[in-house]
């Protein structure tokens, strides 16, 4: 058999020439002893670290991470691209590592979403660092499962978010809602009062396809329940069965019923997430950051917003959750220094520092008294297991055919039956290798 | 060395240049060699193979990212979105932009205000204009359906980009509105250089303000009319980050175009061998458009 597996430093030396090597060197700054250590880290002392925290919590993030270089010697440059989401930064990240000066530590949501950094070996398996750190004694076991991949611990959990149903006081309150539903039934009659008393319900945008897919996701999981969700979710189970049909049919409602904003298919989640707050909707489907960067960061007070998980028949209760964390370049100049910076990013009190508000820590539980409802969350829903969240339980591309359903059914312009083996079509055809 | 040979070789270098010409033109073949034809080849070849845009290794595929395409129903539908996003977004500013040239070059209060005011969407950030039409279109809160309702035409109010059906058409008049002023600047810099007397003539002679514009404007714009019409088209066929800022390629994947689908593949599916045959693609049909351009232009040198 002629192999014809080519590396793109071969090609680079069979199809670059010396002399155009050279200025490619000299002028792009590749080819160099640089880029085969990675990152910016060439010295001992050097670390450059991406994510994307969001502008109210970075100087936070900063100010730990100066703390770090103070008792260290090190010099760490922090990037941050905030309110990018997933469906932008894992581009940036991806162009950087390609570009040769990738960052010796980013932040990635896990899953599918962290998954390819880890196949491409941009990752660095971290096996020993959670032995030297005991991480796994100190984190969240469910979480570090979410940033293993195909066994490999390539990733340090940061926050274990869970979505819940954010919700305006005032507007349950106006529509006579006296406490938050508590099962599918009760949640389509709130919807409806909603709707009565001259507000949209829920404020979702399906612009990028994850927001509304929040949705989705909940009606799946009700009409489905637990186990079949999960096996769905895997391909062990047709999709092109009677509880998805209901799961679509109910979604489709949604918006006949105007319990979505108008033409909710293509508006920006930037936009629309936050119209709970500015009392454009009743709520919202996210997870406990909207407290410190939705309600806080807006001028407003906790007390006039509630959470809770959204109701369903299936025991236990299920909500929708993902894991995000920090992973370390495989080529970084000093990878030593990189883990013992994540170390000092998870210890409980650099959490409570940058006021983490759903910490995977044990010990850095959102403070009370400053984040009263993701306490809440942390002691009610948030002990309860989470199903992972669909973008990071499919690869991008089979993601995105399972938004373009979504809003086809939205639309009108696909049945739910047929968005069902649609659907099963996108699964069936997924490479799993 | 005969006097036959002599000229023989100097006419060969005034056609090729001699060692000095090349020399200073080697600074800039050196940048031009690196920067456009090394990387344009490097996409060639992974256009071949079946690279995920991340790993070290990859296989060579041969064309089948190219047959793959032939098959890929976003990839026709994009093709589709392009040719009609080339025809509106060229024909329409084009026609505008003469429009306003002709209408500015004459005696109009305000002139220079008036440049400035249609000639400042070119200048903004595509980011800039897709949100602030992205606010515009909001099906909710936006001003087009305010003012469709306070008008009373509550029927016509539509989501705009949240529809397959208006989407596309939605983005492409935000393209408009950006681009009429290119034409428009290009256009009345050509009409500085239309002689005055031409006008007057005609008009001795009778002729109208339309037969004018046909028989005098128009063939004194025929230079400018190559290099609006060619750079329109290049442009409306790189076409990227306007869609990609208002609507991410959707509702689901009713706006995709070359361009978008391209980076679909290559930064976000991993499939950069696949997404980078689009791109040569895009390449090659850029290319076949702007030849008529870069012919005219030679000519014009050559003249």
């Amino acid at each position: 058999m002629i192999d014809n597996t080519f590396s793109r430093r071969r090609f680079l030396s069979l199809g670059g020439g010396a002399a155009l090597a050279a200025g490619l060197a000299a002028c792009t700054g590749t080819g160099s002893d640089d880029t085969a250590t990675g990152g910016s880290g060439t010295g001992t002392k050097t670390l450059r670290l991406f994510t994307y925290e969001d502008n109210s919590t970075i100087d936070l993030l900063k100010a730990q991470i100066k703390q770090f270089d103070t008792q260290n010697g090190t010099t760490t440059t922090v990037d941050s691209l905030p309110g990018s989401g997933a469906a932008v930064y894992p581009d940036k990240l991806r162009t950087e590592l390609l570009g040769g000066s990738g960052p010796d530590v980013w932040r990635i949501w896990g899953g599918q979403i962290g998954a390819p950094y880890v196949k491409a070996k941009q990752a660095m398996d971290l096996s020993k660092y959670y032995q030297k750190f005991g991480w796994d004694s100190k984190i969240n076991q469910a979480a570090v499962s979410g940033m293993t991949f195909d066994g490999i611990k390539s990733g340090v959990p940061y926050i274990g978010a869970g979505i819940g149903v954010w919700y305006s006081k005032a507007a349950f309150a106006k529509a006579g809602i006296a406490a938050p539903p508590t099962s599918y039934a009760e949640l389509e009659e709130a919807n409806a009062k909603l709707v009565k008393s001259g507000i949209t319900p829920a404020g979702l945008g399906g612009k990028y396809g994850w927001d509304i897919m929040r949705l989705f996701e909940y009606l799946l999981e009700t009409s489905a329940g637990p186990d079949l969700h999960d096996k769905l979710l895997v391909g062990a189970e047709t999709w092109d069965r009677p509880e998805v049909v209901t799961a679509f049919t109910n979604f489709k409602k949604w918006q006949d019923q105007k319990w979505l904003p108008d033409g909710a298919v293509g508006l920006d989640p930037a936009d629309v997430e936050l119209w709970y707050v500015q009392g454009k909707a009743a709520y919202t489907l996210t997870g406990q950051w909207t407290e410190a960067q939705g309600i806080q960061a807006g001028g407003k007070k906790s007390a006039d917003f509630g959470v809770f998980a959204a109701p369903t028949a299936g025991q236990p209760l299920r909500h929708s959750g993902f894991v995000e964390g920090y992973m370390i370049n495989a080529k970084a100049g000093n990878p030593d220094m990189a883990a013992a910076l994540i170390d000092f990013l998870v210890k409980p009190e650099s959490q409570k520092a940058v006021k983490v508000t759903s910490s995977v820590v044990t010990g850095a539980e959102p403070d009370k008294a400053t984040l009263p409802l993701s306490y809440e969350w942390s002691q009610g829903p948030g002990r309860q297991p989470f199903y992972t969240i669909q973008d990071q339980a499919l690869p991008k591309k089979q993601a995105d055919q399972y938004f373009a359903i979504q809003s086809d059914v939205l639309q009108g312009k696909t049945s739910p039956a047929d968005a069902a083996k649609k659907m099963q079509d996108v699964i069936k055809a997924w490479d799993k290798s | 060395m005969s006097a036959a040979t002599h000229r023989a070789r100097r006419a060969r270098k005034a056609r090729h240049g001699g060692p000095v010409a090349w020399g200073f033109a080697l600074p800039a073949l050196i940048v031009y060699f690196v920067f456009l034809v090394y990387p344009a080849l490097s996409s060639l070849w992974f256009s071949l193979t079946d690279w995920d845009g991340l790993s070290a290794a990859y296989n060579v595929v041969g064309v089948d990212n190219y047959k793959n395409m032939a098959a890929d129903p976003v990839v026709r539908q994009a093709a589709i979105n392009n040719l009609i996003w080339a025809v509106v977004t060229v024909v329409v500013p084009v026609v505008l932009g003469l429009a306003l040239a002709v209408a500015l070059n004459g005696k109009v209060r305000g002139k220079p205000v008036l440049r400035l005011i249609f000639y400042t969407p070119a200048v903004l950030p595509l980011v800039s204009v897709a949100s602030i039409w992205g606010w515009l279109y909001n099906p909710q809160y936006g001003a087009i359906n305010a003012f469709l309702r306070a008008v009373g035409l509550d029927s016509l109010a539509q989501p705009w980009l949240g529809q397959d059906s208006t989407a596309l058409a939605a983005t492409m008049v935000a393209a408009i509105w950006l681009r009429i002023g290119f034409p428009m600047l290009l256009y009345l810099a050509a009409l500085q250089g239309i002689s005055p007397d031409l006008y007057e003539a005609a008009t001795v002679d009778g002729a109208s303000r339309w037969q004018q514009f046909w028989h005098i404007t128009m063939p004194g714009l025929r230079p400018a009319h190559y290099v609006v019409v060619a750079l329109s088209v290049i442009d409306s066929f790189k076409v990227f980050d306007l869609i990609y800022a208002m609507t991410y390629g959707g509702p689901g994947t009713a706006t995709q175009v070359m361009g978008t689908w391209m980076y679909f593949n290559v930064f976000q599916y991993n499939q950069a061998g696949y997404g980078t045959a689009i791109a040569v693609v895009i390449t090659v049909v850029a290319i076949v458009v702007s030849i008529p351009y870069v012919r005219s232009q030679t000519k014009e040198h050559a003249i």
